[in-house]
């Protein structure tokens, strides 16, 4: 082995062998071993192993309505309070402008509202009191919102019995999901396209006209029926005890009322629940979730016991789901989802299959070429080839990469871009050939001489991969990553690994001449 | 060993820059064509940059046109096409909103529920995402194209970034242009495969011009058209083998790696051939236009 150092051929075998044993893994694929070394395995993408991607956007719109009208109704309780008449309330996109009819007491007005809702921009020019969300203050709105958000998507989300999903909070005001194995995304997003506020409120029988109106008096709200959109209730605006005292719901089945759902209070929505239901004997309660009546029975006894069911036509899945959502809690604001990417298991196994038979006859095509034009050597640099191939399965599976199917079709494409650095190498031997006949040191330039050239071209190529990293979303990145390792990976086959078979090659055959 | 390596003399001698008028006047013709056909025609746009819903569906004893029957009596804009093989079905839908989408999916679920065996993928994307994909995408292939051109500026003379440049851009036009003409939808993975065929492209150019630095500084009385006619010739085996062996993996993966993937690799290979002509008969032709000889030598 003449002029070849003992350390660089040691370095070259531990690192091929390091970069066949941790290809293993990937190779034998066991999906639940708990093994220290065969977990070391690809991840599959969603788009492989079937599953749903889901991005959600929390409808802030909604809150900051819901803001604006708190402001109203603060204000009014505040004007009442100091015994001041208000003239017009005018609501807009982001402001609530008051109107007093008299400028005597708008001052006390704004720095009682001030007290309440410390950070909002308060304004007072003549009889108006303008009320504005600012920036920071729609910021804190936002901020919180998202925060409850992701917690209430989690817990839906494990209730649903998904193995392994992936929650976060991706940009400004969205959730991203990646949720392997689901087989029905539909159940899914239903589960995640309710809010789930439920609230309780004692319905208000005496007052038809407003009902005839459609026109809710101050304090009341009108409410339509779940099933019914004409029949509609009025209710106390303020809820009697709200989902957010729920320790536990249930779907259980009643002989008489068929699938519903069982709840219970924590102890301060006990004795709200107690007390009012002891309070209004003989009215009606009703139950809105999200802004529908499923039920009002009458309220027949004073329930002290903090438990009890709700009916409405459910069937069994219904039953269960609401459960499930009244359990995980009510979302802050609605969620609204902007993308969905679901794959069945069917899809992704075909994928996979296609990948496979692409990547085998894109390699075994690729061999054959190289060995009909370059001989030896071209077997040289297919057994490069194939090397690189396992050392881009290993760093996936050591690295935790996600492989997609963009993923696989960068690894066909690096099979058929690795050789470049070979074919430069082996195109330099061939002109230095012409002009020495000394064997090593042809080689040896030529590897030389090819150096510069091969980073200068791959350095290129990673700097538009590593950019359809930064850009890219999901399936796209599983591209760039396979790329980058297999443009990496080449690199070191073709100037480490190639150069140590040439060498030893030249060496055991005993080569004189050298023709390529 | 078979002597297949013969075909391509060692020391080719073509005079491929006096053919660079025609092929000039054929690109340029071909970019104006291009963007021509970009502006009247436009790029035939998926879900990721135009929004909507897709459901693939595969289903057995029931024709393409039963399905067209039972989803247009409630859709007037449904769309359906066969994806591989009879038996499997692309529906696709254009949606207002994203409420309405994902009612769409359920219902289209339940309309032909009977007759389908498996869904097998349903996406959708929502028309503010679909803008920002795109904003996105532009924004990647504009950033790859100044980050070549400063790695260019900085490994050689700016002159040769120039001419990388004026290739790429030439590359990208021509290949969108012809996705234009064949009709080849236009996704995300259509952006993955043009900045690959960027980086792939200026692999090809960076060669070249790696073998024109070096005959500058070893043919100091060289007329500039035989030097740069030279190093395109002393490159050209290996332009041409790369090209092939890439070529080869591409069309493994359009044969065989399954339809999903199949618009992806036909950019792929448009782009490779388009490089690897722009490398020879466009970049190296550029730099005529400055005739330098670089004054510093920089080792």
């Amino acid at each position: 082995m003449k002029n070849y150092p003992i350390w660089k051929s040691f370095t070259v075998v531990s690192l091929v062998l390091l970069g066949i044993i941790f290809a293993i893994p990937s190779i034998i694929y066991d999906e639940n071993s708990e093994n220290w070394f065969l977990k070391n395995k690809i991840n599959l993408g969603l788009d492989l192993q079937g599953g749903s991607y889901l991005l959600l956007e929390v409808q802030l719109d909604v809150l900051y309505k819901e803001e604006l009208d708190n402001f109203v109704d603060s204000v009014r309780l505040i004007s009442r309070d100091q015994t001041v008449k208000i003239e017009k309330i005018d609501i807009q996109e982001n402001e609530v402008i008051v109107s007093f009819p008299n400028i005597e007491k708008i001052k006390d007005i704004r720095d009682a509202f001030f007290q309440m809702y410390r950070g909002v921009t308060l304004q007072i020019n003549n009889n108006k009191l303008s009320i504005k969300l600012n920036d920071e203050y729609r910021k804190i709105i936002q901020d919180s919102a998202i925060k409850q958000s992701l917690e209430i998507v989690r817990k839906r989300i494990d209730e649903s019995g998904t193995k392994e999903p992936l929650i976060q909070r991706s940009g400004k005001k969205r959730i991203l999901l990646q949720l392997p194995g689901v087989k029905d995304p539909e159940r899914i997003k239903d589960l995640l396209g309710k809010t789930a506020k439920l609230t309780f409120h004692i319905v208000d029988n005496g007052n038809t006209s407003a009902l005839q109106n459609n026109l809710a008096p101050f304090g009341k709200i009108i409410v339509p029926d779940m099933y019914d959109e004409n029949t509609k209730y009025l209710l106390d605006k303020r809820a009697v005890v709200g989902g957010e005292n729920l320790v536990d719901a249930k779907g259980s089945f009643d002989q008489t009322e068929g699938h519903a759902v069982s709840f219970r209070f924590d102890t301060e929505g006990a004795q709200k629940f107690g007390k009012v239901t002891t309070n209004n004997i003989g009215k009606n309660l009703a139950v809105v979730l999200d802004g529908v009546v499923i039920t009002a029975p009458r309220i027949n006894s004073a329930i002290t016991g903090g438990s009890g069911i709700i009916t409405g036509n459910f069937n069994a899945q219904e039953a269960s789901d609401l459960a499930v959502l009244l359990r995980a809690g009510a979302l802050p604001a609605p969620l609204e989802i902007v993308e969905e990417r679901s794959v069945g298991a069917g899809l992704g196994a075909d994928s996979i299959a296609a990948g496979q038979i692409a990547a085998i006859i894109g390699m075994v095509l690729v061999c054959i070429f190289m060995t009909l034009i370059y001989g030896i050597f071209g077997a040289l640099a297919n057994i490069s080839l194939i090397v690189n191939l396992f050392i881009i399965i290993s760093l996936l599976g050591t690295i935790g990469a996600t492989l997609t199917l963009p993923g696989i079709a960068g690894i066909v494409l690096t099979i058929g871009m690795a050789v470049d650095a070979n074919v430069l190498i082996f195109e330099r031997i061939k002109e230095e050939s012409l002009k020495q006949t000394k064997v090593f040191q042809i080689v040896k330039n030529g590897f030389d001489r090819a150096m510069s050239t091969i980073l200068d071209a791959n350095i290129t190529t990673l700097i538009a991969a590593v950019l359809l990293f930064a850009f890219g979303s999901g399936p796209i990145r599983g591209f760039s990553i396979t790329l980058s390792l297999g443009v990496i990976a080449s690199m070191f086959t073709a100037l480490m690994l190639t150069n140590f078979l040439v060498y030893m090659y030249l060496s055991f055959a005993n080569k004189k001449e050298l023709k390529l | 060993m078979f002597g297949l390596n013969k075909i391509i003399p060692v020391e080719p001698n073509i005079n491929f820059l006096g053919l660079r008028r025609n092929f000039l006047i054929f690109s340029i013709l071909v970019i104006f064509i291009s963007i021509g056909l970009l502006s009247i025609k436009g790029l035939n746009l998926g879900i990721d940059f135009k929004g909507g819903t897709l459901i693939e569906v595969s289903t057995k004893n029931t024709s393409i046109g039963e399905l067209r029957e039972i989803l247009s009596s409630s859709y007037s804009d449904v769309s359906l096409q066969e994806f591989g093989n009879e038996n499997i079905i692309l529906i696709r839908l254009q949606n207002k909103s994203n409420q309405e989408s994902i009612e769409t999916v359920n219902s289209v679920k339940n309309l032909i529920q009977d007759k389908v065996v498996e869904f097998r993928r349903s996406e959708f994307v929502g028309p503010t995402i679909s803008s920002e994909l795109l904003f996105r995408g532009f924004q990647a292939v504009s950033f790859a194209l100044i980050a070549i051109l400063i790695y260019i500026w900085l490994r050689f003379e700016w002159q040769f970034g120039f001419g990388a440049v004026v290739a790429l851009t030439h590359d990208v036009l021509f290949t969108l242009g012809l996705l234009s003409i064949l009709n080849v939808e236009f996704s995300l993975a259509t952006i993955a495969a043009i900045l690959t065929i960027a980086g792939y492209s200026i692999n090809d150019t960076v060669v070249i011009f790696d073998r024109v630095r070096e005959n500058l500084r070893k043919y100091k009385k060289l007329e500039l058209v035989d030097l740069f006619n030279l190093s395109v010739n002393n490159t050209l085996s290996r332009t041409i083998m790369t090209s092939l062996t890439t070529l080869l993996a591409l069309v493994s993966l359009f044969v065989f790696g399954g339809e999903v993937i199949r618009p992806f690799a036909l950019t792929m290979i448009i782009g490779v051939i388009i490089g690897t002509y722009s490398s020879v008969f466009i970049a190296v032709p550029t730099l005529l236009i400055f005739k330098f000889r670089p004054q510093d030598e920089d080792d």
